[in-house]
């Protein structure tokens, strides 16, 4: 922001950075080969719903699109709202046959109707649900790990939250995720923007 | 990419007033400095001060502030929902996230407060926590992320700086060279000289006030803006600015005058009694807020 945007106290929300969602639908192979964390079979979008007509009836249009483009491979599309107000679009594959590439093109397809409507700057962060099965570190394993997009900024982070304590993740497994896959995904580098989710309902 | 259509139409408006008012307290400034040169070096020395008192304001006001308003920082394990909210709203605004702090006082309101992104403690009191829902609560977490944003803090005691300067010379001039300045063997040009400092040094310091306090009400406005743009909910923060100065007028004294000094950072000014006149407020009058926040709620609306 500029010295005129400070003078002025003009402030415009960022819009999405350049796209690089996609980078999951090839990092997760190296995820599943090498480390053990495997999909979930689930992924979802985050984003403010605005109250307003225009707004839902963009989110009508979206789902079709996205029930449309899942329609082959059986793609399921569910909302639902958080006491933050922020409004999760979840996509599942059918049971027992995750797949991040369709998963990937439908979050795309969202993302992308919700940018063309002109809503853009209301996208918060995409979600993707893994499991993780190495179980080091004194954990069990079949712990969820979860990879989120944030999409003003176009980076990934890892976020591990501890299944046995509420509102606390285990920082420690994050870092080695970080070490592990940093060549594949482009990762957040500023660790302090790695912001939880708590509460994700996949 | 897309072309992007902006929910939010454009405010030109309070920019041209925000400007113009920038725009006169620099040339106040202007006239004053040159005053000061012309009268020669014996202003110099309050020069210094006055820079060494600017630093102290720009690096260390929280800090006092913090310690004097019983500010305490929390931890998300203490106050999960307020980390969260602040969370969500920094990855929607692109922040690194401030500290999260609260005061233990049943008054509602709510402070930004550090000089820039980094040194940032973002402040709730306990009794804005039990008032309002979520998404109030959001909003007006959000108007103080926008101070954050804008660097009001920053502006702001930057565009002071001269104004505290003028009253320092006026009152030391008073003090040193109005009432016995006779008695020290000076000569009556150095007596008109000093004259003219003090008089000037007060034209400045009340001019600059009224502009200031014009220059807080704007950077209020937009930061009301820039939580509507940030939430998309301009009427929560609406409902809790109705909320708030609800209560505001049934508080105790006490936490008031205590919070006194803080007002210009608050979403509302810790007084209770009404302001004579709106050019002294250095928050604009609600109904002005209210006007404006649905004017954007409209705005959004007619966005189809």
């Amino acid at each position: 922001m500029g010295l005129r945007d400070i003078l002025t106290g003009r402030h415009a929300v960022k819009g999405p950075a350049p796209d690089r969602l996609f980078a999951i639908s090839t990092a997760y192979v190296g995820l599943q080969a090498e480390h053990q964390i495997e999909p979930a079979g689930a992924a979802a979008i985050v984003f403010q719903a605005l109250a307003t007509s225009d707004f839902e009836s963009t989110l009508r249009d979206m789902e079709e699109v996205v029930r449309a483009t899942g329609g082959d491979s059986a793609t399921s599309v569910s909302t639902e709202d958080d006491s933050y107000g922020y409004r999760w679009m979840i996509l599942r594959n059918p049971d027992g046959a995750p797949n991040v590439e369709d998963l990937t093109v439908g979050i795309n397809a969202v993302a992308g109707s919700i940018e063309s409507a002109g809503y853009g700057e209301r996208l918060l962060c995409a979600v993707f649900a893994f499991v993780d099965r190495s179980g080091g570190g004194g954990r069990a394993p079949g712990a969820r790990v979860y990879f989120i997009y944030n999409y003003k900024r176009g980076d990934w982070y890892p976020f591990v939250p501890d299944p046995d304590h509420p509102q606390q993740r285990l920082t420690e497994r994050e870092l080695q995720i970080k070490a592990q896959i940093a060549s594949e995904l482009p990762l957040e580098p500023e660790l302090e923007r790695w912001f939880p989710l708590w509460g994700i309902p996949i | 990419m897309a072309k992007r259509r902006s929910s939010f139409g454009k405010d030109t408006g309070l920019q041209a007033r925000m400007v113009m008012t920038m725009f006169l307290l620099g040339l106040l400034y202007v006239v004053f400095i040159g005053v000061l040169f012309a009268a020669g070096a014996a202003t110099g020395l309050i020069v210094i001060v006055a820079v060494g008192l600017l630093l102290v304001q720009l690096f260390g006001s929280d800090k006092i502030a913090m310690a004097t308003m019983g500010v305490k920082e929390v931890s998300p394990a203490e106050e999960p929902e307020l980390h969260g909210i602040i969370e969500r709203l920094c990855v929607q605004a692109d922040l690194p996230k401030p500290r999260v702090a609260v005061i233990e006082t049943s008054m509602p309101n709510a402070c930004a407060m550090g000089r820039s992104q980094k040194s940032t403690t973002v402040c709730a009191t306990r009794g804005i926590l039990e008032l309002l829902s979520p998404a109030e609560l959001e909003g007006v977490m959000a108007h103080e992320l926008t101070h954050v944003i804008n660097r009001d803090v920053m502006v702001m005691t930057l565009a002071s700086f001269f104004a505290t300067l003028a009253s320092m010379i006026a009152q030391f001039a008073l003090f040193f060279g109005g009432g016995f300045g006779g008695g020290y063997g000076r000569s009556r040009d150095e007596e008109e000289e000093i004259m003219l400092v003090l008089l000037v040094s007060v034209i400045v310091y009340a001019i600059s006030f009224l502009l200031l306090r014009a220059l807080s009400r704007y950077r209020e406005f937009a930061a009301d803006r820039g939580s509507a743009v940030l939430t998309g909910r301009p009427s929560a923060l609406a409902s809790a600015l109705l909320k708030i100065s609800g209560t505001m007028e049934q508080v105790p004294s006490q936490d008031l005058r205590r919070a006194e000094g803080m007002s210009a950072f608050f979403i509302l000014p810790a007084r209770t009694k009404k302001s004579l006149m709106n050019i002294f407020a250095d928050h604009p009058p609600l109904e002005k807020r209210l006007a404006a926040l649905e004017r954007l709620e409209s705005q959004l609306q007619g966005a189809a």
